[in-house]
Order: structure tokens, then sequence, then C-alpha cells
């Protein structure tokens, strides 16, 4: 079994803490005749392909280096402007590469607190009374599910789409952040969790789902 | 098993068709401040599930579960958003939705010729289609029964 | 599927009584306008309310997702052309960007028994197809243009459809409460 990650987020929405593994790295060099065969696109600061995908460079991906060269945005670290070389016919052929971009740590902060609203708007629109809010959540390439503690505190983890037993998995995680955040004289709540027995442990146990699965735990 | 309610929305994210056939809680809000609501909180969910995937998605968000219902999401790629609630127990909902595209959807709603693009579905005939193909669907048990 | 029991086969409905209605509708507007640009934009507007509408039945019919390539989308606009009008133009012409492709037909069942009057030189007589693609294409977040580059009824040896790639179309972000 696979695990992609773990997030707490505190009672008022501030994720205070996170763990990722296992997310490969997903990166293309490839190297093109003029004109290019792609769209790019520059947006949030980012260069994107906006369309035309095939050799592993995906819609989505961005591009992170010309020629070996690593680009930040639209400026290659020598300073010039990556749309300048890309429209220059002499400067072909181009090696560029692209890659899906990992999570920066603000985007993870920003993303947790978008849990939020969502998790409150799916319990508001339910059909049903008394209902909670997201428990698990699917798409095609993981699985999410989502614990909420009676005192607010939520625990998520990311796996594989099949994972089954997830439920399981958290409940352990809550017992670990009881004893070593929670009981640690030093830890004050809501704020970020930095207690090195709290990253071992954790670290141990999806060591040993990994290992030998859930039921096991 | 169940079927609580549908929505149908637009790419531009308007309300097309939404209709209920068990359904024990409203929102407390008018309908299209509940499909705005349904719209946008979609539209979050699609991108939060594209930026905390480990992978590339093709398919994405395919739906979620709370204690009391499932949520199951359906898009073309002319952008039509299928969903639809049911009870947790649920099975294959996402095939089923992909059904009530092809068969009830593009037959009984694009292709009537007063069909216009972005506007909700008034034909009679599209709604009786579609009640009796979700409740012959193995998804429906009312709960009266 | 429509109501029950008042489907049509679609192989037994004659295709050349649609020929000949596709010939009655041009010829009509003929009449209506007495520019013939103005004729070719109208075909092009019929074909754009078909496109929007022929490429849920299309979508639905063969299951197909999202394009992420061009080079996808040429394939799905062969197939299309093969379940609609039963004809299976050649892709050629890839520009080196690979944004722009050519469709070529050696016969084009809307054009069968036709022969243009000297007066409707500037008719592009299968415009509603350009219009077709537009629709089909915008409703998947892509915008294209086409047009006929070459033309059997213009006396060229084939007919060739070009298709260009503009751009994508991004979808709608909910709107904010003002």
């Amino acid at each position: 079994m696979v695990i992609y990650g773990v997030y707490i987020v505190s009672k008022s929405g501030g994720l205070i803490f996170n763990y990722e593994c296992n997310v490969p790295k997903i990166e293309t060099e490839k190297t093109f005749g003029y004109p290019l065969d792609l769209k790019l696109n520059y947006e949030n600061k980012k260069i994107v392909v906006e369309f035309g995908q095939r050799d592993g460079v995906m819609v989505g991906h961005v591009l992170t280096a010309v020629n070996g060269i690593p680009a930040t945005g639209r400026q290659l670290d020598d300073g010039r402007d990556v749309f300048d070389i890309i429209n220059e016919r002499e400067n072909y052929p181009l090696s560029l590469k692209f890659a899906r971009l990992r999570m920066t740590t603000n985007e993870k902060i920003f993303l947790a607190s978008m849990f939020y609203p969502l998790f409150a708007i799916a319990s508001q629109l339910s059909p049903e009374p008394r209902c909670s809010g997201i428990e698990v959540l699917e798409a095609d390439t993981f699985k999410l599910q989502c614990f909420q503690t009676l005192t607010g505190v939520k625990f998520m983890v990311v796996a594989e789409p099949t994972q089954a037993g997830l439920d399981i998995l958290l409940r352990r995680i809550y017992e670990l952040y009881s004893d070593f955040a929670l009981k640690n004289p030093f830890y004050s709540l809501e704020m970020p969790i930095r207690c090195e027995l709290f990253d071992s442990n954790l670290q141990n146990l999806l060591e040993h789902v990994e290992k030998t699965g859930i039921s096991n735990v | 098993m169940t079927v609580h309610n549908i929505y149908i929305f637009d790419r531009y994210g308007t309300l097309l068709y939404y209709y209920e056939w068990n359904r024990l809680k409203q929102s407390g809000i008018t309908r299209e401040e509940e499909a705005k609501l349904m719209y946008g909180m979609l539209f979050s969910i699609k991108s939060f599930v594209n930026k905390i995937s480990p992978l590339d998605t093709k398919d994405g968000f395919l739906c979620y579960k709370t204690s009391k219902y499932s949520l199951h999401f359906f898009e073309t790629p002319s952008s039509i958003k299928f969903v639809l609630t049911t009870d947790v127990g649920a099975q294959n909902v996402r095939q089923f939705l992909q059904q009530i595209y092809s068969q009830i959807y593009v037959e009984y709603a694009v292709k009537n010729p007063v069909w216009q693009n972005n506007k909700p579905i008034k034909s009679e005939l599209f709604k009786s289609k579609l009640d009796a193909f979700v409740k012959q669907s193995p998804i429906f048990v009312s709960k009266a029964n | 599927m429509s109501r029950q029991g008042t489907r049509l086969d679609t192989k037994n409905v004659n295709s050349e009584l649609f020929t000949l209605t596709y010939g009655a509708l041009v010829s009509q507007l003929m009449k209506d306008y007495t520019n013939v640009e103005d004729v070719n934009k109208q075909l092009e507007r019929m074909g754009y309310n078909i496109g929007i509408r022929l490429i849920e039945d299309f979508l639905a019919r063969t299951g197909s997702g999202r394009c992420y390539d061009f080079r996808d989308t040429a394939d799905k606009i062969q197939m299309g052309f093969r379940i609609f009008l039963g004809v299976t133009p050649t892709i050629t012409n890839w520009s080196s960007a690979g944004d722009e492709f050519s469709l070529q037909f050696e016969s084009n069942p809307l054009t069968e028994f036709i022969e243009l009057p000297d007066h409707c030189l500037n008719l592009k007589y299968a415009n509603v197809l350009t219009g077709v693609l537009r629709g089909a294409c915008e409703m998947v977040q892509m915008e294209v243009t086409s047009w006929f580059a070459q033309d059997q009824l213009k006396g060229d040896t084939v007919t060739e459809l070009r298709v260009k790639f503009v751009k994508r179309l991004e979808d709608a972000i909910p709107a904010g409460e003002d």
C-alpha cells in the first residue's frame, strides 16, 4: 500500500503538521525543433503547458529548465527571458525540461485553509439532516480520508485510490498526536507541531503500515 | 439505497436542471443560491484535487462521502457537470451518471429542437424520462418502501 | 433513442434525401440573400448551431475524453466525419508547429450532385462544415478556425478543409456576489 501524505489541521483551520512521502518526481526533458509544437502560457508566475501533450510532457506541467539552465517563472538563471529564447529560430534545437510541480509549503497552508469551508458547505448542502462534513474524497489518482475529532482537529491522509482501512490509520495518528504532541508540555495548542518524537513515531507507523498493511496496526 | 437529488450544470455554472427524489433537509437558502454554492464548492474541490494529487490527474474529482450521503460527480469534455447525491452505500454511480448523460441528456435535451445552449431545461419529456430512468435503477429504492 | 418506437434506423435514412435537403437549403439561401458572402456566413452560423449539439452526441457515443493534443483533436474530428457523414477524410499537411492540419476528402456526400453556376463562384457550398467544427470544438474549450483550401466544386482534384488551432478557452469561474 502507498501513503502519499498526512496533514493535521487545527480547530481554527491552520495547517499544524504535514508529512509527505512516496510522491513521485514527474519530470521530462526533451529536445525540440523550431517552431515549438507546444502551447505554453505564462500564468501565476509560471510557464505552463496549455495544450499539446506527448512523450511524457503533460498539460499542466511547468517549464523548469532550458538547455539545462534552471528557469524561475519566465526568467532563466542567467537573466534571459524564456519566451525570447523560444521564439527565436536560431536558438533551436532547444532542450526543455518540464515537471509536475510539487506543492510548496505556502500552497499546502493555503489548501489546508480551503478544507474548512468545503467541509462546512458539504454539510450545509446535505439532503439529509445532521450530516457531517466530508469524510472521504475520491479522485482518479488518490483518496483522501479525513477524521475530525470532537475537539475540532482534523486529521487527513492521502493514499492510493484503492486503499481501504484508512480510518484505522487516522485513529492511530490521533493517538500519536495526543501522546507526543499534546502531552508534551512544551507544545502549545494550535501551533505547528515540531516534536521529534511525534515525527519519528509517525514515520515508524507509516513504514509499518506500508510493509504489513493496515490491519496490523 | 436511495437517490436524493440531481444537479446538472453547464460550463458557465448555470443550473440546467434540478430534481429531488428523497430530500429530508433543505439548505435553507433559495434554489438559486444553493446552486451557486454547489457550483462554487465543486469548482474549489476540483482545483483542490488537482493541487493535492500526487500524480497527473485525468478524471480528477470523482466523489465524496459524508456520514449521511455521497456526492458523485461526472463531467463531460464539454464541461457539463452532473452531480448526484445518494446514500453512502451506492455503487457504480459514476457509470450511472454517464448513462444519464448519453441516454437522457443528449437524447432528450440536446436533440430537442427547442433546446438552447446554456438555458435551463424545461422539457417535460426530459423530466419524465429522467425520472423513470432513475427510478428503475438499482441505486434507487425509495425509503418509503 | 427518442420516444419509444419512433426511433429511425439511421442506416435506413436515405442519404440522397439528406444531400437534396442540404441542396435545397443552400439554393434557398442564395435566393434570400443577394450577396454570396452572406450565404457563406449563414451556412457557417447554421453549422455552428449544429456543432454545439452534435458534439454532445459524439461524446456520448464514443465516450471519448478531453483532448490534450491537437493530434488527438484531428483524430476525433476524423472519427466524427466517419460517424456522421460516413466519409473518412485523410489527415495531412501538418504545420510544423503542430497547430494546423488539413482534412482531404475524396468524396463529400454534401456535394454529390452539385455543379456551381457561374454567379455562385464565390459560394462555399459546404461551408456548414466549418461552422460545425467551430461549434463542436468551442464546446470542448478549444477555439479553432477552418476554411476550404481546395474544393472539387471549383475544379480542384480534392476537397481540402484546413483546420487551425487558435486557443484554449477557460472554464468559467463561479460568479462573485456583486
